[in-house]
C-alpha cells in the first residue's frame, strides 16, 4: 500500500512558470484550462452550427417547399431560399456529424475532460501537455476542413453521418465534399485518441496522495471510462475512414459490391467496421454526462451519492458490455439468427448495469435536501429524458419489434433522447456546475433557471414526437414525407415536432446572453459556492492559479461526505478534511 | 446594460413560450385521425403488436414509478434549511440486496419476457423461412436508385426465364398466401419496407437477403425504403396490391404472356432475375 502510493508520480510535478507571451498563453497553450476553454468555445460554435442546421431540418418538415426564413435566401441561394432534397441530405448528414464528433466530443471530453480530471484529482497538468495541445490542434484542422466542405462544388458530405457504402463511395456521393468528410472524420478521431491517451494515463499516475480509485469523485470515473473506450474504438472508426478514402480516390473496392462495380467487395464490411466504433461511441458520449450528473445529484441533494462503488462498476460493466452488442444496429441485414439473437440477448443485458444506475441515482436524491440550483435541474432533466431514452430503447433491442421500426423516426427519437437531449442537459449542468470555478465569476441563475424550464420542456416535446410520429411508421431522412400519402396525416405532428424544436432553438437565447455576460462582467465568485467536497472547490482558487495547486493536497475522504452527523459546523466534509471526530482520535494515536 | 440584457433575455422567453403553445395548439386544433401503427393486413404482425404492447405497458408503469419519485423528490425533498439530508452511503448488506433484487425483477420480468416472446417469434415465425410445401409465392426485389423492381417466376415457376412478370414499383399478391422475398440492391443501399406488414430488410448490393410474410386482407399497401438512398430517397415508394387467388392468376396470366411477346434476349440489363429454390 505505502509503497504503490510512491509510484505515482504526483510528487514529482514541477511547477512551471506560467507563460507570458499571449500565442503561449491564448492560443498554443499547454494548460489544461487553457485547453479546456478552447475546446468549449470550438464546440459551443459547433452546437449553434449543428442546431441551426436542425431548424432547417425541421422547417423542411413542417412546411416543405417554403423557402426558409430571413437566413434561407443566402444558404439555399441556388433554390430560391427553399431547401432542395440535396441540401436536405446534405443537412441531416452534417448536422449529425457535427453535433457529434465537432460539439458533444469537444464539449463533454476535450472540454470538462480536461478541465475536470487534472484538479479533480489533484494534478498540476496533465501528464502529456503537448500531445493535449496537440490534440486541440488536430480537432481544430478537423473543424476547418469540415467547414471548407459546405463551399466545395458539389456540396458537402449528404450520405448520413453513419455514411454507408456504397452510398458514401463515388458511385454514391461523388464530389470533394465526402471525401472532406471522411478526412476531417479521421483528423477528430486522431484528437480524440491523442485525448484519451492522456486522460488514461493521468488518472493513473498523477492522484493526489490518498486519492485512490474509489476516492475519485465519479466524474473522474465516467471520463477516465470515456478514454478507455475512445482509445480503443475510434481507431476502428480510423480504419473504416481509410478504406473509405481509398475506395473514393483510389479506386479500390473494399465495400463496392453489385451491378455497377467489378470485382468483390462487401458493404457490409463497412458496417461492421462502423458500428464496432459507433455503439461504444453513444456510451462514449454519455459517460462523462453521467458520471458528472451522479457527482451533481449528491452535492445538490447534500446526501452522499448512493452505492458509490457500484455506481462505478455499473459504469464499468456498460463499458465491456459496450464493445459486444453493436450488432443491434444491424438486425434487418439477414445477419445469421444465431448471432441476431446473441446481440439481442447482449444487448438486454445492459440494461441491468443501467438499471443500476438508475437506482443508484433515485435513492441517492431520495431523503437528501435538494437545492435546485441550475446545475441540479439540469441533472434532474437527464435523468428524466434518459430514463424515456433508456426504456424506448427496449422496443429497438427486440428484433421482431425492430423488424418495424428500424430506420423509422422512432429511432431517431431514441437515439437523441439518450444521446442528445441527455447530452445536452448534461452539457449545460456541467457549463453552470463549473463556470465560477473555470471564469471566477458568477452567472445570473434566474436566467439559468430559466433556461432549464426553455429547454427542458421543448426537448420533451421534440423527441417524444418523434417518437410517436416512428410508431406511426414515419422512417427517417425523408425529405417530404408527404410523398407518402400514408404519411400525409401525420403533417399537424411534424409541425407540432417543428415548433417545438424552434421552441427548444429560441430557448438558448437567455444562455447565450447570460453566458457571454457573466463571462465578462459577471460577479467575481467565490472558491467555493456550492458548498462541495471536491478538490478543484475545496482546494483552488476561481479561476485555479496557472499549477493549480500550491501544495498538492492529501486526499482522506471519498468525494461525498455530506450530511455526516459528525460534522456539526456545515453539512459537508472536503475530500482532504479529517473529520473533527476522527482528529481526536489520531491525536490521541501515538505516532509512527 | 443590464436591462436591455433582461428585455433580450425575456424576448427570448416569451417567442419560446409563444412557440411551444403554438406547437401544442396546433395537435389540439387538428386532431388527427390515427397516429398508432398503420393498419396491420398480415398474419403475423399481430404477434409484433403484441410484443409493443407489452413493452409499452412495462415501460410506462417503470416511467411513471421514475417520473413519481423524482418529482416527488424535487418537489416535496427541498432543502428549506432546518434538517439535514440523510447520511446514507448505501453499501450496506441490505442496499445492495436491495438493488440487485429490483434489478433483477425488472430484467427477468421485462426483458426475459421479452426475450422469450422474441425467441419464440423469430424461431417459430419471422425466421422460419417457408419450404415448398407451404407453396409460397416467390419473389424477387432488386432495388435501385430510385425504384423497387419485381420479380415473379410466371407459370413455369423459374425465374430469369422469358415469362417472367417484371413492374416497377408495382407489386401483386394473392391473400392468405406466404410471400417468400429474396431482395438485392443494384448500386446503394435500399431497404425493403412494408409497414402495414410489420416487417422490413435491407437490399445489399452484392449479396442477397430476404423476408417472408403472408397478408391476409386484399387492398393496396405501401412498399417504401427504409434507407437513406440518396437524394430522392424520400420518392422511392410503390405499392403492393393484394387480391384475391382469382384475380391475382388471370393478373399474371395477362403479365406474364405480355411479357413473352416483349422478351428481348439482347436486353441484358432486363435479366437481373436470378435463380433459386426453396
Ligand atoms: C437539441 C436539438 C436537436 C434537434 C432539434 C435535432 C433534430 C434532428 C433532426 C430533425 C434530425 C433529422 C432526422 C431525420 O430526418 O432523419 C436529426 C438527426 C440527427 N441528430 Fe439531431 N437534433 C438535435 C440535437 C442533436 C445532438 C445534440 C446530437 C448529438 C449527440 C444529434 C445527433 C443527431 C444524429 C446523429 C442524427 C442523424 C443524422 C443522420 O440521419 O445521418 N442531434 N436531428
Ligand atoms: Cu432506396
Ligand atoms: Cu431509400
Amino acid at each position: 500500500m505505502e509503497s504503490h502510493e510512491h509510484d505515482q508520480d504526483h510528487d514529482e510535478q514541477h511547477i512551471h512558470p506560467e507563460p507570458t507571451s499571449f500565442i503561449r498563453k491564448y492560443i498554443f497553450s499547454m494548460d489544461h484550462k487553457v485547453i479546456a476553454k478552447q475546446f468549449i468555445w470550438l464546440g459551443l460554435s459547433f452546437l449553434f452550427l449543428g442546431g441551426t442546421m436542425a431548424m432547417m431540418i425541421r422547417w423542411q418538415l413542417a412546411n416543405p417547399g417554403v423557402p426558409f426564413p430571413i437566413i434561407g435566401k443566402w444558404v439555399f441561394a441556388g433554390s430560391n431560399g427553399i431547401v432542395s432534397p440535396a441540401a436536405y441530405t446534405s443537412l441531416f448528414t452534417m448536422h449529425g456529424t457535427i453535433m457529434i464528433f465537432f460539439a458533444i466530443t469537444p464539449i463533454m471530453i476535450g472540454g470538462y475532460g480536461n478541465f475536470c480530471i487534472p484538479l479533480m484529482i489533484g494534478a498540476r497538468d496533465m501528464v502529456f501537455p503537448t500531445l493535449n495541445m496537440l490534440s486541440f490542434w488536430a480537432q481544430f484542422t478537423s473543424s476547418c476542413v469540415l467547414v471548407a466542405s459546405f463551399f466545395v462544388p458539389m456540396g458537402a458530405a449528404a450520405a448520413g453521418w453513419t455514411s454507408y457504402a456504397t452510398l458514401s463511395t463515388q458511385l454514391g456521393t461523388p464530389g470533394w465534399g465526402q471525401t472532406m468528410w471522411v478526412i476531417a472524420i479521421f483528423l477528430a478521431g486522431m484528437s480524440t485518441i491523442m485525448g484519451a491517451v492522456n486522460y488514461i494515463t493521468t488518472v493513473i499516475r498523477l492522484r493526489a496522495p490518498g486519492m485512490t480509485w474509489f476516492k475519485m469523485p465519479l466524474t473522474v470515473w465516467g471520463l477516465w471510462l470515456t478514454a478507455i473506450l475512445n482509445a480503443l474504438f475510434v481507431p476502428v472508426l480510423g480504419s473504416a475512414a481509410i478504406l473509405l478514402f481509398l475506395d473514393r480516390t483510389f479506386g479500390t473496392h473494399f465495400f463496392l459490391a453489385g451491378a455497377m462495380v467489378k470485382g468483390g467487395g462487401d458493404p457490409l464490411l463497412y458496417q461492421h467496421l462502423f458500428w464496432i466504433f459507433g455503439h461504444p461511441e453513444v456510451y462514449i458520449l454519455i459517460l462523462p454526462a453521467w458520471g458528472i450528473i451522479s457527482d451533481i445529484l449528491s452535492f445538490f441533494a447534500r446526501k452522499p451519492a448512493y452505492s458509490y462503488k457500484v455506481t462505478a462498476l455499473a459504469m464499468v460493466a456498460i463499458c465491456v458490455l459496450s464493445a459486444v452488442v453493436y450488432g443491434h444496429h444491424m438486425f434487418v441485414t439477414s445477419m445469421s439468427p444465431l448471432l441476431g439473437e446473441s446481440f439481442m440477448v447482449l444487448t438486454m443485458i445492459i440494461s441491468v448495469p443501467a438499471c443500476v444506475l438508475f437506482l443508484n441515482w433515485l435513492h441517492t436524491i431520495w431523503q437528501g435536501r435538494l437545492r435546485l440550483t441550475a446545475p441540479m435541474l439540469f441533472s434532474l432533466g437527464l435523468v428524466f429524458v434518459f430514463g424515456l431514452g433508456g426504456l424506448t430503447g427496449i422496443y429497438l433491442a427486440d428484433i421482431p419489434t425492430d423488424l418495424y421500426l428500424h430506420d423509422t423516426y422512432f429511432v431517431v427519437g431514441h437515439f437523441h433522447l439518450t444521446m442528445a437531449a441527455a447530452v445536452f442537459l448534461g452539457a449545460f449542468a456541467s457549463i453552470y456546475f463549473w463556470f465560477p470555478k473555470m471564469f471566477g465569476r458568477q452567472f445570473n441563475h434566474t436566467w439559468a433557471k430559466v433556461h432549464f424550464w426553455l429547454s427542458f420542456i421543448p426537448i420533451n416535446m421534440v423527441f417524444c414526437g418523434m417518437l410517436v410520429i416512428g410508431n406511426a411508421g414515419m422512417q427517417r431522412r425523408l425529405y417530404n414525407p408527404n410523398e407518402y400519402e400514408l404519411f400525409r396525416h401525420l403533417h399537424p405532428l411534424n409541425v407540432f415536432i417543428s415548433y417545438s424544436a424552434f421552441a427548444l432553438y429560441f430557448g438558448q437565447i437567455p444562455f447565450i446572453i447570460n453566458f457571454f455576460y457573466s463571462v465578462f462582467f459577471g460577479k467575481k465568485a467565490e472558491q467555493n459556492p456550492w458548498e462541495v467536497t471536491t478538490l478543484e472547490w475545496t482546494h483552488a482558487s476561481s479561476p485555479p492559479v496557472h499549477h493549480n495547486y500550491d501544495v498538492i493536497p492529501t486526499v482522506l475522504n471519498g468525494p461525498h461526505e455530506f450530511s455526516n452527523p459528525l460534522v456539526t459546523d456545515k453539512d459537508w466534509l472536503g475530500q482532504c478534511e479529517p473529520l473533527p471526530s476522527a482528529a481526536v482520535v489520531a491525536e490521541k494515536k501515538p505516532a509512527g | 446594460m443590464k436591462r436591455s440584457r433582461f428585455k433580450l433575455a425575456t424576448h427570448a422567453a416569451y417567442v419560446s413560450a409563444f412557440l411551444t403553445l403554438i406547437a401544442a395548439s396546433r395537435v389540439w386544433a387538428d386532431p388527427p385521425t390515427t397516429w398508432g401503427r398503420p393498419f396491420d393486413a398480415s398474419l403475423d404482425g399481430n404477434k409484433i403488436d403484441w410484443l409493443f404492447k407489452f413493452t409499452t405497458i412495462a415501460i410506462g408503469i417503470l416511467f411513471v414509478i421514475m417520473a413519481a419519485i423524482l418529482i416527488w423528490a424535487t418537489v416535496m425533498q427541498r432543502d428549506t434549511g432546518g434538517r439535514k439530508a440523510q447520511y446514507e452511503h448505501g453499501i450496506g448488506r441490505k442496499h445492495l440486496l436491495l438493488t440487485a433484487l429490483v434489478s433483477s425483477i425488472i430484467f427477468f420480468g421485462v426483458d426475459g419476457t421479452l426475450l422469450y416472446s422474441s425467441f419464440v417469434d423469430l424461431t417459430e415465425t419471422f425466421w422460419k423461412w417457408p419450404t415448398a410445401k407451404d407453396h409460397p409465392v416467390e419473389v424477387e426485389v432488386y432495388a435501385q436508385q430510385w425504384v423497387w423492381n419485381f420479380r415473379l417466376a410466371g407459370p413455369d415457376g423459374k425465374f430469369n426465364t422469358p415469362d417472367d412478370v417484371v413492374t416497377i414499383n408495382d407489386l401483386h399478391l394473392p391473400v392468405n398466401t406466404p410471400v417468400f422475398v429474396k431482395i438485392k440492391s443494384k448500386d446503394v443501399i435500399h431497404s425493403f419496407y412494408l409497414p402495414n406488414m410489420r416487417i422490413k430488410q435491407d437490399a445489399f448490393p452484392g449479396s442477397i437477403t430476404q423476408l417472408w410474410f403472408e397478408p391476409t386482407k386484399p387492398g393496396q399497401y405501401v412498399v417504401g425504403c427504409a434507407q437513406h438512398c440518396g437524394v430522392s430517397h424520400y420518392k422511392m415508394h410503390g405499392t403492393m396490391t393484394v387480391e384475391s387467388q382469382q384475380e391475382y392468376e388471370r393478373w399474371l396470366h395477362d403479365e406474364s404472356t405480355a411479357a413473352k411477346r416483349r422478351f428481348d434476349q439482347a436486353d441484358s440489363d432486363a435479366h437481373w432475375g436470378w435463380d433459386w429454390e426453396i
